[in-house]
């Protein structure tokens, strides 16, 4: 046959073609592709944009009539570290909220608090933290907070020398941010959905209809129909992943050190990988009940463990150095790597090598598990 | 054009075809008739290579089935029993997908004429009537100019009227010189319009002829009706009654 190479892959472009028309009059696919991800971007965007600033929520009961006790409770209303609640005025009501965890500790300010006692030239106090059990961390930050501020207020009244002091310097390099954690995720998040659950919920129902079943009786090849699939996935990927940066850099003010050049056909690269599971899971499954307990078995452990919602370095060393194995997970870190640290693929080349051997694996599965119905 | 020889088929401890011979000539509409269960559309299925064949042969053309698998799937057309496709796809594109899979580039319009769907051409899948379903499934069976055409019961289902329609595109079809094989559990079907039938049980092919010669036969061994023939039955009532036209659910 003279240029069957050529009439094979006008066979792949025909299907392509036709079957991202058809992709984009479906709006439920359309949605769960390119929106869903964004809705996700969305709400942990927003969560993590509080960035660096931590504070607490507290109540202040004064039972002190003095300056000093109105000083302090005016400015920590002003303070953007402590939140006050005002409606809290006994310490029965704050018991009660600090152990629903609405509150994370109570102030208390004793009513001797700013008297001057006695034969003294200034007045003194005690200020008492009081909270539960759970909230130990952010109660004992809350007392160092309280202390720096007494030592600036006691700084004013005694004046005494410190010999010692501390100097934080800011440096201007470029650290990652949540958001970047977060982000490199979510695109792991998305390319799970496109890569998996596109072909495991697409395939099963064409064998359920016969439709796979009827290919079969044509000359149409499995890589073909492969291929068709994977380039068609790859379009819609590249405007999901257009869509999602385009959101991170505006509204997010994601900033991408590396290369377009370089994070595009690494992303490509991740998503024919993880397509691979998608074809293997769907090429196997004979229906849907066969497809959703794989998806749950594979897929769930898999988005959580590879870093897609939390990043890997919460989780204890061991589970990291599992994970570390994931298919997934190369993936996420290379996109984190290459567009917030401006790495090249010459220095993710242990990511590129790990992914590389996933995608003949997956693969070689997905080639050898296929069935036409 | 097709001989099958001793063709057989075992599922766990059923023979579910056993032995099987036949041969097909070019432009002839062959009927393969039997209960459910009798091994018809296992019989097709290795044909069209959709089954392994445990042993005997099917030559389609000069080519063997169980050897070339790929090479007869160009000289072959498939029509399912039930005809499906996905849905959000136009006819037309029905049409360039199918064409597509053998590497060919057709004009759609054209093949939707031949089965008078191209008022349809611009509509999904999914909006077609039982009849034009079968209609459309007929016409992506034939887009690569196949010698044999295989049909899985086409009629189940369709009214009188979407009935007489398929037979006469089925003899358009076989017209065109192209052997076709079908299964039919209506006999009135198998008389009209096979030219010979093969009638299946168990397995196996207990009788092949043509109707008339099969009926011939049986009243020779003396079989007699009760009833006098009516010149006329309840179908040709309900056709008098309703037309030819072909009627679309909308």
């Amino acid at each position: 046959m003279k240029s069957s190479w050529k009439k094979s892959l006008f066979t792949v472009w025909v299907f392509v073609r036709i079957n991202t028309k058809r992709f984009f009059r479906d709006r439920l696919a359309l949605f769960f592709t390119l929106v869903f991800p964004l809705i996700f971007l969305f709400v942990f965007g927003g969560l993590n944009s509080g960035g660096g600033d931590i504070s607490f929520n507290v109540a202040v009961i004064n039972q002190s009539e003095t300056q000093v006790a109105k000083d302090f409770v005016t400015q920590s209303g002003d303070s953007k570290v402590l939140k006050v609640n005002k409606e809290i005025t006994t310490i029965e009501e704050a018991k009660e909220k600090m152990s629903r965890s609405e509150l994370d500790a109570t102030i208390i300010l004793p009513s001797n608090f700013g008297t001057v006692a006695e034969g003294a030239a200034y007045p003194t106090g005690e200020a008492e933290v009081i909270y539960t059990q759970n909230n130990q961390q952010s109660a004992s930050a809350l007392i160092s907070v309280l202390d720096a501020q007494f030592k600036g207020l006691n700084g004013t009244l005694v004046t005494s020398v410190t010999p010692f002091t501390v100097k934080g310097t800011q440096l201007n390099e470029n650290s990652l941010s949540a958001f970047d954690y977060t982000f490199a995720g979510l695109l792991g998040f998305s390319l799970i959905g496109m890569g998996i659950f596109g072909p495991l919920n697409v395939f099963p129902e064409l064998k359920k209809m016969g439709i796979l079943r009827r290919l079969s009786t044509t000359p149409l090849r499995v890589w073909q129909y492969f291929l068709a699939t994977m380039v068609g996935q790859a379009v819609i990927g590249v405007i999901s992943f257009a869509a999602l940066f385009t959101v991170a850099i505006l509204v997010f003010h994601l900033e991408i050190v590396g290369s377009w050049f370089e994070l595009v056909p690494f992303l490509l690269f991740g998503l024919v990988t993880i397509l691979g599971i998608g074809l293997a899971l769907g090429g196997w499954a004979k229906n849907e009940r066969q497809a959703a307990p794989l998806s749950n078995i594979i897929v769930f452990p898999m988005m959580f463990l590879s870093g897609t919602f939390f990043p890997r370095f919460l989780m204890p060393e061991w589970l990291q150095n599992i994970s570390a194995f994931l298919p997934l997970t190369p993936i996420i870190d290379g996109v984190r790597l290459i567009a917030t640290e401006g790495k090249h693929f010459i220095d993710i080349l242990p990511q590129i090598g790990l992914i590389g051997v996933w995608m003949v694996v997956i693969y070689v599965i997905a080639f050898k598990v296929f069935r036409w119905e | 054009m097709i001989e099958v020889k001793n063709l057989k088929k075992r599922y766990g401890d059923k023979q579910a075809v056993d032995g099987v011979s036949f041969s097909v000539k070019k432009g002839e509409i062959f009927g393969i008739l039997g209960p459910n269960g009798a091994g018809k559309t296992t019989t097709l299925e290795m044909m069209e290579t959709l089954r392994t064949i445990d042993s005997g042969s099917v030559i389609i053309d000069g080519i063997d089935v169980a050897k070339h698998p790929q090479d007869i799937k160009y000289i072959i057309g498939v029509q399912p029993q039930a005809p499906a496709f996905q849905d959000k796809t136009r006819l037309t594109e029905v049409i360039e997908l199918f064409a597509a899979a053998y590497g060919e580039k057709v004009d759609p319009m054209a093949f939707l004429r031949d089965v008078d769907l191209e008022d349809k051409a611009k509509s999904y899948v999914e909006n077609l009537s039982g009849g034009q379903k079968q209609r459309l499934s007929i016409t992506t069976a034939l887009v690569h100019g196949p010698k044999v055409f295989f049909l899985d019961e086409p009629t189940t289902g369709l009214d009188p009227q979407a009935r007489r329609h398929l037979w006469e595109l089925i003899e358009k079809v076989r017209d065109k010189g192209i052997s076709v094989i079908m299964t039919t559990h209506y006999m009135d079907e198998a008389e009209i319009l096979c030219d010979r039938i093969a009638v299946m049980d168990n397995g196996k092919i207990v009788a092949i002829d043509t109707p008339k010669n099969l009926i011939k036969a049986l009243l020779k061994r003396g079989f007699k009706k009760e009833q006098e023939v009516e010149q006329a039955n309840l179908e040709d009532v309900f056709i008098d009654l309703t037309g030819k036209d072909l009627r679309e659910e909308k």
